[in-house]
């Protein structure tokens, strides 16, 4: 027998507890790694090769009111625009589905290689959807999702405006960080609601990287005071403003995972505690034997962290395993598309078992140290 | 010259021993003064009234519990002066336990339990191999080494205690009512393996017992009253 072997046996001596409440912590980590996990998605801007260089023109009042179309010429002529696109939510239900399936936006599909470059599809589709007007790309997740091939016809119902569209579906795109919109011609959605002149916002690409700055402050000021006054903003800082509209997500889940971890300390400590407690006696008989006080500790520390670190093992690892080889997608019903644990996540997690080890194993440590061998000899088993 | 000779055959050597438990306004006087040799190779039984005291010197002897007064003297060594963590490995390798409740950890085979205080020894795994067994054959259960504790008879239990208390060859062992939750038969071997660790194997051995035909196994029978000696 060596000290470890010794340690194991006490540790496993209860198998039904030893196994809840490495359970208990496994479970509970496996929700913490989740909720970070879905904490840093939910707030991750997106990283498209070419948001770098792309700018979000919105109303200032909010994302709700249209721009005037007549704003595009004046945008295009800013030193250092490359092109600008409308680009108008559309707010369309497909197949009476209530729940979230995909957005669709009209766009300027002459731009779209110029926008969204990262946005692969054959060249033969490309030109197809450029020729017609009624048709429409959607995003390779979406396709999958909705077992949509190229030819495909669907119609889309706006909950914003009183139309309902049919498009023939020509491509189908991927590569962009998030493959499940739908693109279609702005011209269409015009004629559609009668020529309001009006679009959503105008996305727009800035030659270069050091251009940004200069670019967003000319939008900015080229439409101050007038009746339509604008935000323009990276593509980055647009989807962190969208983000916050979402609500405080991010207060919500840190308030859940400290409650999480706060109770998981409680219930790891008392069991230790029990675990303990019911061995007071042979612990008194340890030190009889001339185990001294800092080998007591340092057995019920080791079993304590023990069994919060086999916990972690299975809450952490079993979240990785399922996050990283599992289809996220299909599992969350296309809310996630990607669901990334970081090492980062990995270790904060790791170091909360590790400090839940340390902290259950406080209290027994004390009462061991503060009970005299004469005492604990008299404890009853 | 005389009495140094006497006090290097006496194993222990107590004097004016006292422990008063404060409780309160109230003084529980568990120890009054006592004084006490006891010679190496010695098997003493303490006998005495239920709350006479035995116990509490017991402890005290064997270093787990300290007086309130006076001296306790074990092999030349002033336990009472001893800190903490030098007394555990005075303890470790001095004092052999034995209790009545055999108090043998029930997760451990009954070769584990007597290894166990050797983990705290530099002995490698085959010498410590070598004292277990050893330990184990003194008391008869040389074939009983990979039984769990439940799996033995009270006698076996408290033999295998017996054991444990041996493995680290200590010239001191104490036994708290050894024999007090075991048949006649048990108590009977148990007795003869304690009186033959001090005839043979030059151990001192310290037993409380209420038991006069327990007691009779020992060379000397010390008593005990409110605290006080009474021979
Ligand atoms: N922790 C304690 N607090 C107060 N009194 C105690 C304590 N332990 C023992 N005593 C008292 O000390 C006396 C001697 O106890 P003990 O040595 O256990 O007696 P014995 O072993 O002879 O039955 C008893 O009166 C007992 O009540
Ligand atoms: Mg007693």
């Amino acid at each position: 027998m060596t000290v470890g072997s010794f340690i194991i046996k006490n540790a496993l001596r209860n198998k039904r507890r030893a196994t809840l409440s490495v359970l208990s912590v496994a479970v509970s980590l496996f929700l913490l790694v989740t909720l970070l996990v879905a904490l840093r998605e939910l707030t991750l801007p997106p990283e498209d090769a070419g948001a770098a260089l792309r700018v979000v023109v919105r109303n200032r009042v909010s994302l709700a009111n249209p721009l005037p179309a007549r704003q595009r010429p004046i945008i295009e002529k800013i030193p250092g625009v490359e092109a600008v696109s409308p680009f108008t939510w559309f707010g369309g239900n497909f197949k009476n589905e209530e729940s979230m399936t995909f957005a669709q936006f009209a766009m300027d599909p002459k731009l779209l290689r110029t926008l969204f470059g990262e946005a692969k599809m054959p060249e033969k589709q490309y030109e197809d959807f450029l020729k017609d007007q009624r048709s429409a790309i959607i995003g390779k997740l979406s396709a999958d999702k909705y077992k949509l091939k190229v030819g495909d016809k669907i119609s889309l119902t706006s909950t914003i405006y009183p139309a309902t569209l049919e498009f023939r579906i020509a491509g189908i795109y991927s590569g962009t960080i998030d493959d499940r919109n739908l693109l279609f011609h702005h011209k269409y959605f015009d004629e559609a609601t009668g020529d309001l002149g009006q679009v959503g916002t105008w996305w727009v690409k800035v030659r270069s990287a050091e251009d940004m700055p200069r670019v967003i402050t000319a939008i900015n000021a080229a439409f101050a005071n007038s009746s339509s006054e604008v935000r323009a903003e990276t593509e980055r800082a647009f989807q962190l403003s969208f983000i916050s509209m979402l609500g405080n997500i991010k207060l919500l889940v840190g308030s859940i995972s400290t409650v999480v971890v706060f109770t998981l300390i409680l219930v790891t400590a008392s069991t230790m505690s029990m675990a303990i407690r019911e061995r007071f006696r042979e612990l008194a008989v340890l030190k009889a034997l001339g185990f001294r006080r800092r080998e007591l500790f340092a057995f019920i520390l080791a079993e304590s962290f023990g069994l919060a670190l086999l916990g972690a093992l299975i809450g952490v690892g079993g979240a990785y395993a399922l996050y990283t080889y599992g289809n996220i997608s299909h599992m969350t019903g296309g809310i996630f598309i990607t669901f990334e644990v970081t090492p980062k996540i990995i270790g904060f997690a790791t170091l909360v078992a590790a400090s839940l080890g340390i902290v259950a194993s406080i209290a027994p440590s004390i009462s061991v140290a503060r009970t005299s061998v004469v005492d604990g000899l008299k404890t009853l088993d | 010259m005389l009495s140094q000779v006497m006090v290097e055959a006496n194993i222990v050597t107590i004097r004016k021993l006292s422990k008063v438990y404060q409780q309160g306004d109230i003084n529980v006087t568990a120890l009054n003064q006592i004084s006490l040799d006891i010679r190496a190779g010695e098997f003493l039984t303490l006998m005495g009234p239920s709350g006479s005291g035995k116990s509490t010197l017991l402890h005290i002897i064997a270093g787990i519990d300290r007086p309130t007064g006076g001296e306790c003297h074990v092999q030349g060594v002033d336990v009472t002066r001893l800190n903490e963590s030098e007394l555990a490995d005075w303890r470790n390798q001095n004092v052999g336990f034995v209790f009545q409740t055999f108090n043998l950890i029930p997760v451990l085979t009954a070769y584990e339990n007597v290894e166990l205080p050797l983990l705290l020894t530099r002995l490698n795994r085959q010498q410590r191999r070598h004292q277990v067994n050893t330990a184990l054959e003194l008391v008869g259960l040389g074939d009983r080494s990979h039984h769990l504790p439940r799996q033995l008879s009270g006698g076996q239990e408290q033999r295998v205690a017996i054991a444990r208390a041996l493995v680290t060859s200590p010239s001191l062992v104490v036994a708290d009512e050894p024999t007090g939750n075991l048949d006649s038969q048990s108590a009977h071997d148990v007795l003869g393996i304690l009186q033959t660790l001090s005839q043979t194997a030059d151990k001192t051995v310290i037993m409380v017992t209420h038991d006069p035909k327990a007691a009779a196994f020992g060379s000397r029978t010390i008593h005990l009253e409110k605290g006080e000696l009474t021979n």
